[in-house]
């Protein structure tokens, strides 16, 4: 052992939880450490402390307003839930529901509606409540197809908490998974979705751009949609 | 040379006023260079702080946040002065500008350049030894008035402190007093034409300048030494109950203190404001003669001031006992030995450039 501070280091079985388990107990020194290594250790101090002084990118704080077009984020940063959009516009959501039996709060609500052509499940409106969710990243990990992801927008704050419940597909219809014949029947089949047109609960109230919740009797309270 | 008090004195008798005058310029000088000095030297450490911390420092107040202390000063100013109850009140008021004061009676005497300095006694070095001594009393005071016992222990522990520390540092200066031959710090700043007294006194130099260095940053309560504020054991130490203008007098004092050390660590040791000459260098001499002297001083005490703000950042606090030991066991022993080897090397004529 280099380090000044170390008497010694003495190796042992201790029983730890019913197991033998082979330690090294570390003794501190008891006593000053001889000069010349402890004048050694100052200048050993000094110089880490010098080594930052002169290398200004070695600098952490980042100047926020200023270098917002600059900002980079660590690849695991989660913020805003997305759907994964595919170049041409379609996502792959299947309206199975994992993602939503996967919020630990229920943060994540989905509609699903029967296509008239098709005769199958789609999904109608995938609601996410940006006010209660953890970002615990459990339903991006749930989902089967891969469908999810959480984004880096972070200025994300508003005036109106009904503004952080948000409607995250752009279209209701077949998913792109899904087998359609051809484009012009799978254009058929979808409808534009906005992004807070959603059931909400408002409380009664409404916004221009909000429509209230319709509370159905059979539904739990606090239940969204 | 002709300090200010000297043209006052030689006025005196055929004109009072205008060495009132002269005397009222030295007293606006003074002060406005403790102005500067708090601002700047606030202003520097925070900065170098950051720079040894991987962070910017202030940023946001005028362009790099050179204004920040212009900012934090206003608020030092308008904020309420608390007098705590049952405390010495008077004492509770004068003790901060005790404190600032013996620190701007030193600067009264540092050399600055050869034609500027406000007073040159001659026994400059002995005056200045006294009137540091002086600046604990500001602290004890304060500790003591406080009604706190925060306060009081800070403030005994800074008495212990820089009572101890005095001797060390005395016995460093004494070492040059010795080599120079004179006690004014102008004659000491002369006396070091042919090369400072730091490298020119055969070791014991290096030896009496590191622990004049070491005695110092004690004196003034600065990090590794810093004991009586003691964030972390007496949450302010001394200055526990003061807010406002007298919080941020005992501030000002600190950091005039540093300037104060530093300066005279220069004077006595680093050639004050004499260039650096390299013996048989000529071009390289001449170089080093173009720079004015008092730039020669500015440039060698922020460097020391910088030393002191590197000291601050890199080490931690000592415990009382451990400080106590350092100054009792170590340095005033190697101090009296060094103080030994100095008079046998002055005896015997044994140092360079003799004159």
């Amino acid at each position: 052992m280099a380090s000044n501070n170390i008497k010694a280091v003495k190796k042992e079985e201790r029983i730890i939880g019913g197991r033998k388990v082979s330690v090294a107990v570390v003794m501190p020194r008891d006593t000053p450490a001889p000069i010349p290594s402890a004048l050694a250790g100052l200048v050993k101090g000094m110089l880490l402390t010098l080594g930052y002084f002169v290398r200004p990118w070695k600098i952490v704080t980042r100047q926020y307003p200023e270098n917002r077009k600059t900002l980079k984020f660590p690849q695991r940063y989660r913020s805003m839930l997305h759907l994964i959009f595919e170049e041409d516009g379609y996502h792959r959501c299947m309206a199975c529901r994992i993602c939503e039996k996967a919020c630990p709060n229920r943060s994540i609500k989905i509609l699903s509606q029967k296509n008239q052509i098709s005769g199958k499940i789609e999904l109608d409106r995938y609601i996410w409540r940006m006010d209660t969710c953890v970002f615990c990243n459990a339903c991006v990990q749930s989902c089967p197809f891969d469908a999810l992801e959480m984004g880096h927008e972070f200025e994300n704050a508003v005036y109106d908490r009904r503004l952080l419940i948000f409607t995250l597909n752009r279209y209701a219809g077949p998913s792109v998974l899904r087998k359609v014949e051809s484009m012009e029947a799978r254009s058929k089949m979808m409808e534009p979705r906005d992004r807070y047109g959603g059931p909400v609960p408002l409380n009664g109230t409404s916004m221009p751009i909000v429509q209230p919740l319709m509370v159905k009797p059979a539904q739990k309270p606090g239940d969204i949609g | 040379m002709v300090t200010v008090a000297q043209r006052a004195a030689g006025v005196l008798e055929s004109n009072i006023w205008l060495s009132l005058w002269f005397m009222l310029i030295a007293l606006v000088a003074i002060g406005a260079l403790v102005a500067f000095l708090g601002m700047g030297l606030i202003y520097a450490e925070r900065k170098i702080a950051a720079r040894f911390q991987c962070r910017l420092g202030p940023m946001r107040v005028g362009p790099h946040g050179i204004l920040q202390t212009v900012a934090d000063t206003i608020k030092l100013l308008l904020k309420e002065d608390i007098i705590p109850a049952q405390s010495d009140k008077i004492m509770h008021l004068v003790a901060p500008f005790l404190a600032l004061s013996a620190t701007v009676l030193i600067l009264a005497v540092v050399p600055y350049s050869p034609i500027l300095q406000v007073a040159n006694p001659n026994i400059g070095i002995l005056y200045v030894t006294a009137i540091s001594g002086l600046s604990v009393m500001g602290i004890l005071l304060g500790g003591w008035s406080s009604n706190n016992k925060w306060s009081l222990i800070g403030g005994m522990r800074s008495a212990a402190q820089v009572i101890s520390y005095e001797i060390s540092a005395t016995l460093a200066v004494l070492v040059v007093v010795m080599f120079s031959g004179t006690l004014s710090l102008a004659g000491i700043v002369q006396s070091q034409q042919a090369g400072w007294w730091l490298w020119r006194m055969h070791g014991v130099g290096i030896i009496s300048f590191l622990i004049f260095i070491i005695a110092s940053t004690a004196e003034i309560n600065r990090t590794p030494f810093d004991i009586a504020e003691g964030e972390s054991e007496l949450t302010g130490g001394f200055h526990t109950e003061y807010s406002g203008l007298r919080f941020a007098f005992f501030f000002l004092a600190e950091f005039i203190n540093m300037f104060v050390a530093s300066a005279i660590a220069v004077t006595i040791f680093l050639g004050g404001w004499m260039p650096f000459y390299i013996g048989g260098f000529e071009h390289f001499n001449r170089v080093m003669t173009i720079i004015p002297p008092s730039m020669w001083f500015a440039g060698k005490t922020a460097f020391l001031i910088f030393i002191f703000m590197w000291f601050r950042w890199t080490f931690p606090r000592l415990r009382v006992d451990q400080l106590m030991r350092l100054e009792w066991k170590i340095l005033m022993p190697i101090g009296f030995i060094n103080l030994i080897a100095a008079a046998v090397i002055v005896i015997q004529k044994f140092y360079f450039f003799p004159e």
